[in-house]
């Protein structure tokens, strides 16, 4: 029996031996063979990435909420999709999507090729995702009024940030522009980093461009509330000789096939079973078709549009016979989104020439604003801004008359855009395009007055922000308190 | 020396009068011995002078016989079962069942196979106490959905191990997702070929199992030969499937919306129903068909039909003593509820197993190949775009449009043109056009070899395989309505459906499970006391790949293949292995066999966790005490007595590559839809939403047990009971974290839930004559569940959700809270509405109750008559809440009942008060709501996106039934006849699955058992329009050769 002990007992002796030294490496098996490290990261994938997770949530979500709240499109009395934003009862649990990807995805992304351009001194691409990042944190600090932006994006280190408020953001961002630009980025892009700078190609000129009119928004967004700082801020860029964009900025790259189109396509009309949700609302088609505005046809893809009034999705077929077949906004796989188009850029120099020198060449400007204006929707627009035209620049009035010509004008060209958020916050900032005492189905209402919406939650104030989502307020104890949607942001007039 | 004789002799068992093969003959006083053979002959040499012979046969009394004369017939009977008992435990070690000091349940092949089901569990619900079966699936080769104890572990991993003669099974789902339900692994097992099953809950009894023991490990012992002559077995079974319960609807108003009848439209929200014939649907060539405007009784249930169900079994088994061999093959073909055979299930299983024994070796293997075939109709939400699904289009006709009669779903004025309404498709086309197939070819099975090294030690080595080689197939044909067409705006309303453009999607699943171990087994008596057990070394191996191809917007129409589309597919590929070292050893030590102590532990050395940070040991202790046998209680009632004690741990180490950061090729999510790189081009890669942790330890579970076994009357009433109190610490989750931190989830060790509870079987046997016996079982299971911890600074953690509805867990509060949008309340307790009458939203989220069953009871009755035997099995699972998305789409609809309030004519808000606020939103006072709900609004009370406060009642349900599992009569066939075909024995049986469900007044959408949300935690949230259940009538004869 003893000669058998000695049998087994090496056995497993050295079985346990096996496992004390050698599963070391036989365990070593738990890198991801799906998904490349993150030290594998570089500015070349994360750029584009990053610069598609914005025009995804800024061209997506947001520019159906900024294009029925700016009064473009009502949701359709058929169907449902859009209730929440026509009735203005959005509440912590809706947009949470664009929240958690703009910051988790596109803010994240464009924070670490900053970090790793900025490691390497690859100022090119610290340039452009400085711009990005300000310009994605812009659209979340006027949507939200306060957003984590000094403790952010610290990972486990700091999982409960704390809100910074929406004016020391602003001065952060346009520090950060002020710093990317003063740095050296004029060696070219290879070919390949080139390709993958979707909104210019690699133009760096450009992208100061784009540094130089984003800072110039921001400034005007500052007007009612830290005039001198705005003023100052503008009067520098003027100082300095500024170019500002001549070219939209933005994507054109979509190839409008599935899971690579434009992303309010994708998700209105290719991922909804109905896709009719988003007719015209005569908000806006009184106001195009008392001016004989060719745009009718870009916007609505019919020269005489069948509108629904704002939000009245309730009405029956007796009460609003036409709404059956009220037209339906016109969408293409292919279209771009834009960060800010090239009549934006002009309309916000009128502003500023306007508001600060004089008004000297703002009608040039603002001239030049329509008719980029038209151009992007394929019309022309020469006659309406000549003299005697629908909208030619009336010099004369107060500032506010020539403030409503511009910003009434910005509205009227933004639904195309991919970006009308930008018409919502503007009216906001400047109350234009006005709001109308009464609802449009009264023979007193003005084409074009802004109207409350038919079954709106709010008693009659309108929608100026969204307020702070579930995945925030869940998640994280500085959460600041719940706004209501109808109290302005720190900027608002 | 002495003149030696033979006796001989014949050994039979008392019940039936069969011989007793295997009994062992021994001369009293000698090693002399026997066994008997297949037939209970026996033959021995007996020394002249020897006095007596010894017949012992486990789970029997032995008797000592004078041995006289040259002949010695014995008739054994059975021993009180309770002493005598064996089971099987860890590691496939049997052991006497008073030795074990924790509660374990066997279940035989008789249980199992009593109403013939496909699958393993589909014949044990509502049998053993603690276990939750739910058959999550409505079509056939769906998922079954085990837990035991309860559920622990918030990350989602509660579905117990299963063994499969020693070698661990995999049991994975990787084909399914909420629209499609390819069923889990472990339905591929025959349960013809399963000989028991034994059911170990408790840590204690898993400690064995270390890492992959923490949810309960259920043992499956397969049937193998035994010596004698060869015994074959055959079973047929054709069974009727039909759908169990459908939702029932309001019956009230008819089609139409806002009050009116609109024919283009898919809801029931026009007038009330009159009778009157009117015409419906499309005008084609100036005709339209006509019927009357009247709710159709069972209008859901005859739109599906009756499937057939055919299960055969035939097995070969016998052999030798040294060597025996066993064969089987089954083969199921299952058609289910819906027109077509696209919902079935094909398998095939064959098993060879052989085992021998040379000298004191014995080596014996099984390989096992089951190739199945699967077909099953896309449920849940319809994917948008792509195509519709069943299940939400049959819930979009309204109640007075006969839903049969769309089967001809290409007649012109149901085709895709001309379907009465653009809002929804005509269902059937979804089964005839579109569709999936799922091909399976899986080989399992182990190699044993033995050595009996002398009388009191062994050596093992297993070596164990399963291996799966598997794909599917969806499909989505392309359709859309013509230009100008009825569904193309050409009806009243205007509307235009959506083209469906049409995809194909390719899937590779391939899944491995590599096991070894090597045990050295003891057995030993000291005077007083026994001591036994087992020192071993486990290696594991598994992991999966798994590759999904898809193209949308087919070119041609109808033909279903990658390359027929102007678009490019998209691939994805997901690898995952992971490797497993254990060392364990465990002792039993019996005192003058009524105490027995077990002392267990493993170490186990993981792969998924960092290096330097995966050992982990895990210890077991649990102690027995056979009180009947250490006092003598012949005068009293008591029969048998036991009582346990127990305490164990076991763990869960994580899921792999969780602990390096990664990134992802970036999808950017749009909320509906994505955009994908590449674009343009450009490849992309984002850091992952999910960060990772190098800290992580495996997640634990303590766990300890009391309980006891006690019989009076001779075993004619047993009683076990089983308290248990389950901690599982160190819970490993994605934790949801504020996305401005850059992530939206850590995976975090954290947290503790609790879970404890009571089991208790009770056995009765009224009656117990020759001729008649009443058999009575009932168990009771209650488990209280409560959160403990969370991670700091949070509140809760989302397991999963829809339409806003959160399935959370909180601390302080059972795992598994329902928490959803609620009306703000004043402080009198009234509802605030808004400016339209419309109640206000909470800031908070509102409790709509939690997942846990307040009990759970099964009753068990079986009468025996001489030849007939007569049984049923209820079920009643009592409490908790579910989500249900078809409720939601009923509401919506104006289907469900609960949306006929006020007969739908314009209401106040019963007690309910306006907010009057200032400009900037201060508030200055309540009011009294005067602001009616207009007729035209009173549809969007019922759905969220106009009335978020109050639509969450109306669809997250009581999830409480009652069901009748299993009703079954068996009448054996007289001997006489079954000799006339040269069988031994035939038994017949008529028998029902699911044959009725008892749901609560407040359920009338969807039995709560069905999911598509897979097969744990998270299905606990409830359904997303999901196919109803099954229930089965069939007959089946059993014929043994």
């Amino acid at each position: 029996m003893k000669k058998i002990n000695i049998e087994y007992k090496p056995l497993i002796l050295s079985a346990l031996f096996f496992l004390t030294f050698g599963c070391k490496k036989t365990l070593d098996i738990n890198n991801d063979p799906n998904n490349p490290p993150i030290e594998q990261a570089s500015p070349e994938v994360l750029f584009p990435s990053a610069v598609m997770g914005t025009a995804g949530s800024v061209g997506g979500e947001l520019t159906i909420l900024g294009g029925i709240w700016s009064q473009y499109w009502t949701q359709s009395n058929a169907s449902n999709q859009y209730k929440t934003i026509d009735t203005y009862n959005l509440t912590r649990v809706d947009f949470n999507g664009p929240y958690d990807n703009l910051f988790a995805g596109a803010l994240a992304d464009y924070n670490l090729t900053i970090k790793l351009a900025q490691a390497k001194s690859d100022w090119r691409y610290n340039l452009m995702g400085t711009v990005m990042k300000a310009y994605t944190y812009q659209v979340l600090v006027d949507l939200y009024d306060q957003v984590p932006y000094t403790e952010a994006f610290n990972g486990a280190a700091n999982l409960q940030p704390k809100f910074d408020d929406g004016y020391s953001i602003y001065v952060g961002l346009l520090a950060e522009i002020d710093a990317a630009l003063a740095k050296d980025f004029t060696s070219p892009l290879t070919a390949d980093q080139a390709k993958g700078d979707f909104v210019f190609n690699g133009d760096m000129d450009l992208w100061v461009q784009f540094a130089n009119t984003l800072k110039l928004k921001m400034y005007l967004r500052m007007v009612n509330t830290k005039s001198a700082e705005a003023q100052a801020g503008i009067a520098k860029l003027y100082a300095d000789g500024a170019n500002f964009l001549t070219a939209s900025a933005g994507i054109e790259e979509f190839e409008g096939t599935p899971d690579n189109s434009n992303p309010f396509y994708e998700y209105n009309i290719r991922r909804l079973n109905t896709t009719t949700n988003i007719r015209a609302s005569k908000t806006l088609t009184t106001w195009l078709e008392e001016n004989e505005d060719p745009r009718t046809e870009t916007y609505f893809d019919e020269e005489s549009p069948v509108a629904m009034h704002q939000g009245d999705f309730a009405a029956t077929a007796q009460d609003q016979p036409t709404y059956a077949n009220a037209t339906v906004a016109l969408q293409k796989a292919t279209d771009p989104v834009w960060f800010i188009s090239e009549s934006e850029s002009y309309f916000m120099q009128a502003e500023a020439l306007e508001r600060y020198f004089g008004g000297a060449g703002a009608k040039a400007k603002y001239d030049a604003g329509v008719t980029a204006a038209f151009a992007d929707a394929a019309q022309d627009g020469a006659e309406f801004i000549a003299a005697g035209g629908a909208y030619e620049y009336k010099t004369g009035g107060s500032f506010e008359a020539k403030l409503e010509q511009i910003i009434v004008q910005k509205w009227a060209s933004l639904p195309a855009s991919g970006h009308t958020i930008e018409a919502f916050f503007e009216q906001e900032r400047t109350g234009y395009p006005k709001t109308s005492a009464v609802y449009s189905t009264s023979d007193a209402y003005i084409p074009g007055e802004w109207v409350y919406a038919k079954n709106g939650v709010t008693a009659n104030r309108f929608p100026k922000r969204l307020v702070f989502p579930a995945s925030s307020r869940d998640r994280n104890k500085n959460t600041p308190a719940e706004v209501p949607i109808y109290t302005k942001v720190w900027w608002g007039k | 020396m002495a003149q030696n004789r033979t006796i001989t002799g014949t050994v039979t068992d008392k019940e039936d009068g069969k011989p007793l093969p295997g009994v062992t003959v021994v001369v009293k006083g000698t090693k002399n011995g026997t066994q008997t053979g297949g037939d209970g002959k026996y033959a021995l040499n007996v020394p002249s002078g020897s006095a007596e012979l010894i017949f012992s046969y486990l789970g029997y009394v032995s008797q000592t016989v004078p041995a006289s004369g040259n002949s010695v017939n014995v008739i054994l009977q059975s021993d009180s079962k309770s002493l005598t008992e064996v089971v099987v435990t860890a590691l496939g070690i049997s052991k006497t069942k008073k030795t074990i000091g924790y509660s374990e349940t066997t279940v035989k092949s008789e249980d199992i196979n009593k109403s013939a089901p496909v699958s393993m569990l589909g014949g044990l619900q509502g049998k053993v106490a603690g276990v939750t079966i739910s058959n999550t699936s409505g079509s056939p080769g769906g998922s079954t959905k085990i837990i035991l104890r309860g559920y622990t572990s918030i990350s989602g991993g509660n579905q117990p191990l299963y063994v499969i003669d020693g070698v661990p099974l995999d049991n994975s789902n990787i084909g399914s997702d909420e629209s499609y339900d390819f069923g889990n692994n472990s339905n591929d097992i025959n349960p013809n070929s399963i000989e028991s099953m034994s059911i170990l809950k408790g840590s204690a009894a898993t400690a064995l199992y270390g890492s992959r023991g923490s949810n309960g490990v259920i043992l499956i012992t397969t049937k193998k030969g035994t010596a004698g002559k060869m015994v074959v077995d055959f079973s047929h079974a054709t069974t009727i499937t039909q759908v169990a319960s459908v939702f029932k609807p309001q019956s009230t108003f008819g089609q139409g919306w806002d009050g009116t009848f609109i024919e283009s439209e898919n809801g029931n929200w026009g007038p009330k129903y009159d009778g009157q014939m009117r015409p419906w649907g499309a005008v084609i060539d100036n005709s339209q068909l006509i019927k009357p405007y009247s709710f159709i009784k069972d209008n859901v249930r005859n739109a599906l039909t009756n499937g057939t169900e055919f299960n055969n079994n035939i097995s070969l088994s016998g052999g030798s003593e040294k060597t025996t061999y066993y064969f089987s093959y089954g083969n199921v073909f299952s058609d289910g509820y819906l027109p077509s055979d696209n919902d079935s299930y094909k398998r095939n299983n064959f098993t060879v197993k052989a085992a021998t024994t040379i000298g004191d070796f014995n080596i014996d293997g099984s390989v096992n190949y089951v190739s199945k075939t699967q077909r099953f109709v896309a449920q849940g939400q319809s994917i948008s775009g792509i195509g519709s699904s069943f299940y939400e289009d049959i819930i979009q006709i309204p109640q007075d449009i006969p839903i049969k009669d769309l089967r001809d779903y290409k007649n012109q004025f149901f085709n895709v043109d001309n379907y009465f309404t653009p809002y929804a498709e005509n269902p059937y086309y979804s089964i005839y056009e579109n569709g999936s197939r799922y091909r399976s070819d899986r080989i399992y099975g182990n190699v044993n070899f033995g050595y009996t090294v002398n009388d009191w030690l062994k050596l093992q080595f297993q070596q164990g395989a399963d291996v799966d080689n598997a794909g599917d197939k969806q499909w989505h044909n392309k359709n859309a309505p013509s230009l100008g067409s009825y569904n193309d705006g050409g009806n009243v309303e205007g509307s235009k459906r959506a083209a469906d453009v049409g995809r194909v999607v390719e899937e590779s699943i391939k899944t491995f499970e590599y096991d070894s171990k090597l045990n050295a087994i003891f057995k030993k008596t000291f005077s007083d006391f026994d001591l036994d057990g087992v020192v071993g070394v486990n290696y594991n191996d598994r992991g999966s790949r798994f590759l999904t191809t898809q193209v949308e917007d087919l070119a041609i129409p109808g033909f279903f293949s990658l390359g027929n589309s102007a678009n490019k597919p998209t691939s994805t590929e997901t690898e995952r292995h992971r490797r497993l070292f254990g060392a364990y050893a465990s002792a039993t030590l019996g005192y003058k066999n009524n105490l027995f102590l077990t002392v267990a532990g493993r170490n186990d050395w993981s792969s998924t966790l960092a290096t330097g940070n995966n050992s982990y040991f895990y210890p077991a202790a649990s102690l027995a005490y056979v009180v009947s046998e250490a006092f003598d209680m012949k005068s009293t009632p008591i029969s048998f007595f036991k009582l346990r004690a127990s305490y164990g741990e076991t763990g869960s180490d994580t899921d792999p590559y969780r602990i390096f950061d990664v990134l992802n090729a970036t999808n950017v999510a749009l909320g509906f839809g994505n955009i994908r790189f590449p674009v343009a081009g450009v490849a992309g890669y984002s850091i992952a939403n999910t960060l990772n942790n190098k800290d992580l330890r495996p997640e634990r579970v303590k766990e300890y047990e009391f309980g006891g076994d006690i019989r009076f009357l001779s075993d004619r009433i047993g009683l076990d009971v089983a308290y248990f109190n389950r901690l599982r610490v160190d819970q490993i989750l994605p934790v949801p974290i504020d996305p401005a931190s850059g992530y939206l989830f850590q995976i975090l060790n954290f947290g503790k839930v609790r879970v404890r509870g009571i089991e208790a079987a009770l056995n009765v046997k009224p009656v117990k004559t020759t001729d008649f016996n009443w058999d009575l079982t009932y168990t009771f299971s209650r488990q209280r569940n409560m959160v403990m911890e969370l991670p700091a600074g949070l509140d809760k953690v989302i397991i999963n959700n829809a339409y806003d509805a959160d399935l959370v867990a909180i601390k302080g509060q059972p795992l598994g809270v329902f928490q959803a949008p609620g009306p703000e309340y004043s402080p009198d307790g009234k509802i605030v509405v808004d400016a339209t009458g419309f109640p206000v939203v909470a800031p908070t989220n509102q409790n709509y109750g939690n997942i846990q069953r307040d009990f759970s009871m099964g009753l068990t009755n079986m009468f025996t008559y001489k030849s007939f035997s007569l049984g049923f099995t209820l079920d009643y699972q009592k409490g908790g809440v579910f989500y249900s998305g078809t409720a939601d789409l009923l509401n919506f609809v104006g289907a469900d009942v609960k949306s006929t309030f006020n007969d739908r004519r314009p209401f106040i808000v019963p007690n309910s008060v306006q907010k009057i606020t200032d400009a900037n939103g201060n508030f200055i006072r309540y009011e009294e709501n005067t602001t009616q709900i207009t007729e035209g609004l009173v549809d969007d009370y019922y759905y969220p996106t106009t009335n978020k406060a109050m639509v969450y009642s109306n669809r997250i349900l009581d999830k409480t039934f009652l069901k009748l599992r299993e009703a079954s009569l068996s009448y054996t066939l007289p001997k006489s006849i079954a000799n006339k075909i040269a069988a031994n024995r035939a038994v017949l049986t008529v028998f029902g699955r699911n044959l009725l469900t008892w749901l609560p007044e407040s359920n009338r959408t969807i039995d709560p058992e069905v999911s598509n949300q897979g097969v744990d935690l998270a299905s606990e949230f409830g359904e997303f329009r999901t196919a109803p259940p099954v229930r089965f009538f069939g007959a089946s004869l059993r014929v043994t050769f």
